[in-house]
């Protein structure tokens, strides 16, 4: 019964990644922003980062603040994909498809080259370095 | 994400209303121009998915996007809960209660005021209407006895005008027979009668000088 459920509509706003960082250095902000605006303008609100780098510990750190992202998500905002991955594997949301596609994926094929590459010598390598 | 384009005024592409000296930024081919020599005869490649994989996926996605509704709803009446009974909706109501107890108690404060202003302002208006009407009242009966007593002096004058009454009445017309009154005179600004010819006053003597008076 659709009609029971009250439908959603869209309010124009996402939580998505914006790069900042500079070159050979991405770093993303996950903010919520409306969609119209640019990765550089007017930010509502930030409410997490992502670094793509791994760090010593061979981690790429990810924060979020699971409050506000569920109080804009109740408001009705948008997701993307790469921020709807992060919060799956953080546990908050359910598993995206793309992470189980993209492992699968993974697991049949060998992996290709990559520009950022696990810092080696400090850590144990990865086997898949394309995670 | 969204690169920063060129204007797109009336479906013109790439141009700029800024001038800058950097490269141009490029939005698309434009539409006349066109397809390129190594492009003429490309097929794009398609990718194969085989079946089961499709259905795997669109399982997934299906079952995600079930998910996520759930929690939006969820999410939502989370928020009206919230709102309800959150700490921040129970500060409010406290707020707004003790606005409101401060602002009826300035509101009886005030009342009470003017109704003493006013009370005081009634009791010199009705001292005033009071005295108003017992002089009106004083001058209702002045004017009642004045008219009284006009309308006494009047009969009196009346009263003793020689009307002729019906006994009088032919000795009345003897007197009038008797006593013929002759209108026919002039009379001049002084009020001197002229009976008879003469025109000045001074032709005719002392003792037959007749003099209207206007008093």
């Amino acid at each position: 019964m659709a009609s029971a459920i009250p439908t959603f509509t869209k309010i124009g706003k996402v939580i998505r990644l914006n790069k900042h960082g500079c070159t050979n250095r991405p770093f993303y902000h996950i903010v919520v922003q409306k969609t119209r605006d640019n990765f550089d303008g007017p930010v509502i609100e930030q409410v997490g980062s992502y670094d793509a780098m791994p760090n010593s510990q061979n981690e790429k750190l990810v924060a979020v603040n699971f409050e506000r992202v569920q109080y804009w998500l109740a408001q009705g905002a948008g997701i993307s994909n790469p921020v709807a991955q992060l919060l799956g594997l953080s546990g908050f949301l359910p598993n995206h498809p793309q992470t189980l596609i993209q492992s699968w994926k993974n697991r049949r094929e060998p992996p290709r080259e990559r520009k950022l590459q696990p810092i080696k010598g400090i850590a144990p390598p990865l086997d898949n370095p394309k995670i | 994400m969204f690169a920063r384009s060129s204007s797109r005024i009336f479906n013109v592409i790439n141009i700029s209303c800024i001038q800058s000296r950097s490269a141009r930024a490029w939005v698309r081919k434009p539409l006349g121009s066109p397809m390129a020599k190594s492009k003429m005869f490309r097929i794009a490649p398609k990718k194969f998915i085989p079946a089961d994989e499709k259905a795997e996926v669109k399982r997934l996605y299906d079952n995600y996007f079930h998910q996520m509704k759930s929690l939006r709803h969820y999410f939502f009446e989370q928020s009206l809960e919230q709102a309800e009974s959150g700490e921040v909706a129970q500060m409010k109501h406290r707020l707004e209660e003790e606005e409101h107890i401060r602002l009826m108690e300035e509101n009886r404060l005030e009342n009470e005021k003017t109704a003493k202003l006013r009370e005081e302002k009634l009791k010199i208006q009705a001292e005033k209407t009071r005295e108003n009407i017992l002089a009106s009242l004083i001058n209702k009966e002045e004017e009642t006895r004045q008219y009284e007593i006009q309308i006494e002096a009047f009969l009196e004058k009346q009263k003793a005008t020689p009307f002729i009454q019906a006994e009088n009445i032919e000795k009345a017309i003897e007197e009038a027979l008797a006593n013929p009154v002759d209108f026919n005179f002039a009379i001049d600004l002084d009020g001197y009668v002229y009976r008879g010819r003469e025109t000045a006053i001074e032709k005719i003597p002392e003792e037959e000088r007749e003099r209207l008076r206007s008093n």
